[in-house]
């Protein structure tokens, strides 16, 4: 007898196909929701049933909530997995689910409210002990406010929306005179992005690396770590390659970051899947920037390293179950690395790149896990993120693990008119000698950025559409 | 018939049959010349053209559209309803309202001619008429105006009223009373009339006489 006979799955692309995966094994049935633009999707094929919730602007599809509600209620859904982004981290929803006997497959709305603005998710999270960056304990008010911190804090800083995350709504500043201008741009583009145009600061940290800690937590008080992700290659503060664990953080740092993330996650009552994002600095101290109450992109590594299936631990401990495993029954072996295949162009600032897929071929082979939800035909449409594919793989060692990730690369072959991916990227990157002996920080990108533009010659070649 | 809505009849105020004595034959001198009567000796295509005719020209004596033109062979009755502005979002057919023409044998609906949709603004719940009491906004056969209210559709049990976009004849309701509708599905058919209609000019294109009969009142 599964937990729930029904559970709707409110995303799209490569998470809802994963989830609906987990969902099929543990023997629940599954309703899509699907935007026009998606109608021919991998997971509206796979679902058990599918809804036609809405336009492609995800305004009046994925982010209709009166549609996606209607469509759990007509389908008999007990259930809403929301995947990550959309609704998944909007606590409105989540109270919207509850209203109508749906459970919302997530930490409970109040948590998620807290958590959700960061600059109070900021000063809750120091209130718990954690370590957090100098900065802003509450939205800012006004630039001379934000100028006046920043000059306590010290430059550089990074302003961030209140309301935001996947890296969006964000701006580094290097000195007081270009303070003004970010603060009105970035401010703007929250408005825009989210809705909310409040924003905090804190300081930037340059050559930083970006560690994050996977907790889960069930309504009996139990609350455990699945280790830590390095998540430290990343472009416009978006990530690129994601590893399970951290290579070379010295124990004693591994081991604060992940009890912080525990006890921050029992401090606020947290319940499922949530992601504990540190900062890691070059002199190896840590603090806390913000915590995702959702399933997070790359949590294949995790699982790849702990054998344990995140989505369905989140569907047994909403449905009011306990975790099926203690923090000593949990053990990381080996190294799992991802890579985001994305439909960019990263010759022309990672633009997106739309267009038909002529070709689509998938690697394989031992120890090697694609999520996708592309297949020959389908069309990157311009409404949604780039994302296009992860390539996952694991291995009992780094080195292995590396080379294991850079054959399957080679295998991808990705191409149509119009269509550019980060394949050739991702390999470069992987090739790169700092990432090799694992000492990459979140510089990296634009370092390399800045090398390939330097010899334009050879660039050029390779990231033609990759085929 | 609803007192919101203007109703005529091809005689101009001049009941065909009706209020006659029963069995009493028509008096030719009591038609006027917009008038049209049956007679035996008139094919049935030419009554039907001349009926058009007078369809069109009443249809064409206000500035809005008609918002429906019901018509019934035999003792001829047509009937036009322009829509009330102050009652548009009521319902409008009366009781005894036409129930689905036979068209099994009729010319095709719009033969030819492109059929618009009617389709669901979002995912919810689809229901012909404003309560389970009232009658359904629209029936098979009428004719709906742009902007007329042909159905409602409930999401998280917010009633909203479905309109039409563009204004035509009602040739099927596909989606069921209180039946689950996804976003875009379509509602209801419409085939377009012909847009001319009060301009004098052709008769408005109507199905074989079969068909044009709706219930006798």
């Amino acid at each position: 007898m599964p937990v729930f006979s029904t559970v709707l799955i409110a995303n799209r692309g490569e998470i809802a196909l994963r989830v609906a995966r987990t969902c099929r094994e543990m023997g629940i049935r599954t309703v899509a929701v699907y935007s026009t633009a998606d109608r021919d999707s991998a997971v509206v094929r796979f679902a058990d049933q599918a809804v036609h919730i809405g336009a492609p602007p995800a305004k009046g599809s994925y982010l209709n909530v009166p549609a996606v509600i209607e469509a759990a209620l007509q389908t008999g859904a007990q259930a809403i997995h929301p995947g990550y982004g959309f609704l998944s981290e909007d606590p409105d929803f989540a109270e919207i689910c509850e209203a109508h006997d749906i459970v919302f497959i997530g930490p409970p709305p109040q948590v998620m409210q807290q958590l959700g603005d960061k600059a109070a998710a900021r000063s809750l999270m120091a209130q718990a002990g954690l370590p957090v960056l100098p900065g802003s304990m509450d939205a800012l008010t006004s630039p001379a406010e934000a100028k006046e911190l920043a000059r306590q804090v010290g430059y550089p800083v990074i302003l961030k929306a209140v309301a935001g995350g996947g890296g969006r709504g964000m701006a580094v500043v290097r000195s007081a005179d270009d303070l003004r201008l970010a603060y009105n741009e970035t401010r703007a583009h929250a408005r825009a992005v989210f809705g909310d145009d409040r924003l905090y600061l804190e300081r930037f940290v340059d050559d930083a690396r970006h560690i994050e800690v996977q907790v889960l937590c069930d309504r009996h008080g139990n609350a455990v770590h699945l280790g830590e992700r390095d998540c430290s290659v990343q472009r416009r503060h978006q990530k690129l390659i994601e590893e399970a664990p951290a290579t070379g953080l010295p124990q004693e740092l591994r081991e604060a970051m992940l009890t912080a993330a525990v006890h921050g996650a029992t401090a606020v009552g947290f319940v499922g899947a949530g992601t504990f994002e540190f900062v890691v600095t070059p002199d190896d101290r840590f603090y806390l920037m913000e915590i995702n109450c959702r399933l997070q992109v790359e949590h294949p590594v995790t699982e790849l390293v702990t054998g344990i299936d995140i989505v369905r631990e989140q569907i047994t401990v909403a449905a009011g179950l306990p975790l099926s495993f203690r923090q000593s029954d949990i053990t990381l072996r080996g190294v799992a690395v991802e890579c985001r295949v994305n439909a960019e162009n990263p010759d022309n600032e990672f633009s997106p790149t739309p267009g038909l897929l002529s070709e689509f071929v998938p690697p394989g082979g031992p120890f090697v896990r694609v999520d996708t939800h592309a297949y020959p035909g389908w069309p990157v449409g311009p409404d949604y993120d780039s994302l296009l594919a992860k390539a996952a793989v694991w291995a009992p060692d780094r080195e292995q693990a590396l080379a294991r990730m850079d054959r399957a690369l080679s295998e991808f072959r990705v191409s149509g008119p119009g269509v550019h991916t980060t394949l050739g990227f991702l390999r470069r990157t992987l090739a790169h000698p700092l990432f090799q002996a694992a000492l990459h920080t979140t510089g990296l990108v634009g370092a390399m950025t800045a090398e390939e533009s330097d010899r334009d010659g050879d660039t050029s070649k390779e990231s033609a559409p990759v085929g | 018939m609803k007192p919101d809505h203007e109703q005529r009849n091809s005689s101009d105020g001049n009941p065909p049959a009706d209020g006659q004595v029963p069995g009493a034959p028509p008096v030719p001198d009591a038609v006027t010349r917009d008038a049209v009567m049956p007679d035996a000796a008139m094919p049935a295509g030419a009554v039907l053209d001349a009926v058009c005719r007078s369809v069109v020209r009443l249809s064409g004596t206000t500035a809005h559209p008609p918002s429906r033109i019901r018509m019934q062979d035999g003792q001829i009755t047509v009937e036009v309803e322009w829509p009330d502005p102050a009652a548009l979002s009521r319902p409008a057919p009366a009781a005894g309202a036409p129930v689905a023409a036979p068209e099994s044998d009729a010319a095709p609906a719009g033969d030819g001619e492109a059929l618009d949709y009617v389709r669901a603004p979002m995912v919810g719940t689809f229901y012909h008429a404003s309560s389970p009491d009232a009658p359904p906004y629209v029936c098979v056969g009428d004719v709906v105006a742009p902007g007329q209210p042909v159905g409602v559709l409930e999401a998280m049990k917010l009633m909203s009223t479905i309109t039409a976009e563009v204004g035509g004849r009602v040739t099927e309701v596909l989606a069921p009373n209180g039946q689950p509708v996804e976003f875009d599905q379509q509602l209801i058919a419409l085939e377009p009339v012909d847009a001319e209609a009060g301009a004098g000019a052709d008769p408005v294109a109507v199905r074989e006489p079969a068909a044009v009969s709706g219930p006798s009142r």
